[in-house]
């Protein structure tokens, strides 16, 4: 693929600038956020906030149950890895994925072939705080613009998309914009 | 931990910066605990297959990173209500110490509460690997 059929490929892409490509109801994860679940959260980051562990603190302060950390939103709103009935692993190659990995990001069927992607850029509106008990849902992918680029690590485009977490009471909990890079590796790309 | 009050702030004001050492261990449980398994966090061969240098930090390990920091200054009264320009620029892999910075960039109050902006950034040995963005904090005002 020459230069400018690379960028090419992401013109249907960039046509869609603009475009809700999830206006399904609200699909709710598998689990009510446990406070066990919270408390390995805060393990690798070593974050020492009573609002995120101790229930009486997070009463004294107002809130009806103890508060999720504003960084782990994403976390408790990500669907299952795996559902009764669907099989994962299918592959003994040492790095094969497991089908229907959770997080491939949204995929509109417009953008070209990619083997890598990962995050650029976060922007968040925090809203409503979510609480132990609270059941999410990540809701739209309103696709708000398409770069293609040429980096370091590959050829591919960064993709911005606008959506809402919301909870189970049907309140808007945060807004997010996530950027990802979505590309094939240098090593990869057929000149 | 203490709880910060607006009238106490300087803009411009620093802040005690936050070390972060990262290893393989510390991915790998940051993954298990955010439920971030994208192979590129916690599998050195498939990260260098798609160009990387070796597993590198994911980006909610990199936000709780300034979600602790800003905490431990503001307290935990203060909400959180905006994260702005959160721009991950360089891999952050095992044996980068990741440091976050921060500084108060504005402070301003409607009626009786008040709000503090902060620039936050986060360096590694290779200079700043996230940022400078910004979090914006409500927080009392005495």
């Amino acid at each position: 693929m020459n230069h400018s059929d690379w960028r090419a490929a992401w013109q249907p892409m960039i046509n869609a600038v603009g475009t809700e490509f999830d206006a399904e109801p609200a699909r709710f994860v598998a689990d009510r956020i446990e406070a066990s679940a919270l408390r390995r959260y805060l393990e690798p980051l070593e974050f020492d906030c009573p609002l995120h562990y101790d229930s009486d603190v997070a009463r004294e302060l107002g809130y009806t149950e103890v508060v999720v950390p504003c960084s782990a939103l994403v976390t408790f709103a990500y669907p299952p890895m795996w559902r009764p009935g669907e099989q994962l692993f299918t592959d003994s190659e040492r790095n094969a994925q497991p089908s229907g990995l959770a997080i491939s990001g949204f995929i509109t069927g417009l953008e070209p072939e990619t083997v890598g992607f990962f995050a650029t850029n976060f922007e968040a509106d925090y809203l409503h705080p979510a609480l132990v008990g609270d059941r999410l849902a990540r809701v739209g992918a309103l696709l708000v613009a398409c770069e293609p680029k040429e980096t370091s690590v590959g050829r591919g485009a960064f993709l911005t998309w606008q959506s809402n977490i919301v909870n189970d009471r049907h309140q808007l909990i945060a807004r997010f914009k996530n950027t990802f890079y979505r590309y094939v590796p240098h090593d990869l790309v057929v000149s | 931990m203490t709880s910060l009050v607006w009238n106490a702030v300087e803009q411009g004001e620093i802040l005690n910066p936050m070390s972060y050492p990262l290893t393989v261990y510390r991915l790998v449980m940051a993954a298990g605990a955010n439920r971030d398994f994208n192979a590129i966090h916690h599998n050195s061969e498939y990260a260098q297959a798609t160009g990387a240098p070796d597993i590198y930090a994911n980006t909610l390990l990199l936000q709780g990173m300034w979600e602790k920091f800003v905490r431990h200054h503001v307290g935990a009264s203060a909400r959180i209500l905006h994260l702005r320009n959160f721009k991950m620029r360089s891999f952050n892999c095992p044996g980068d110490v990741v440091v976050v910075k921060g500084r108060v960039l504005r402070k301003w109050r409607k009626l009786e509460e008040g709000f503090l902006e902060f620039e936050v950034w986060s360096e590694n040995k290779h200079g700043v690997s996230v940022g400078p963005g910004s979090v914006v904090v409500s927080v009392p005002i005495n």
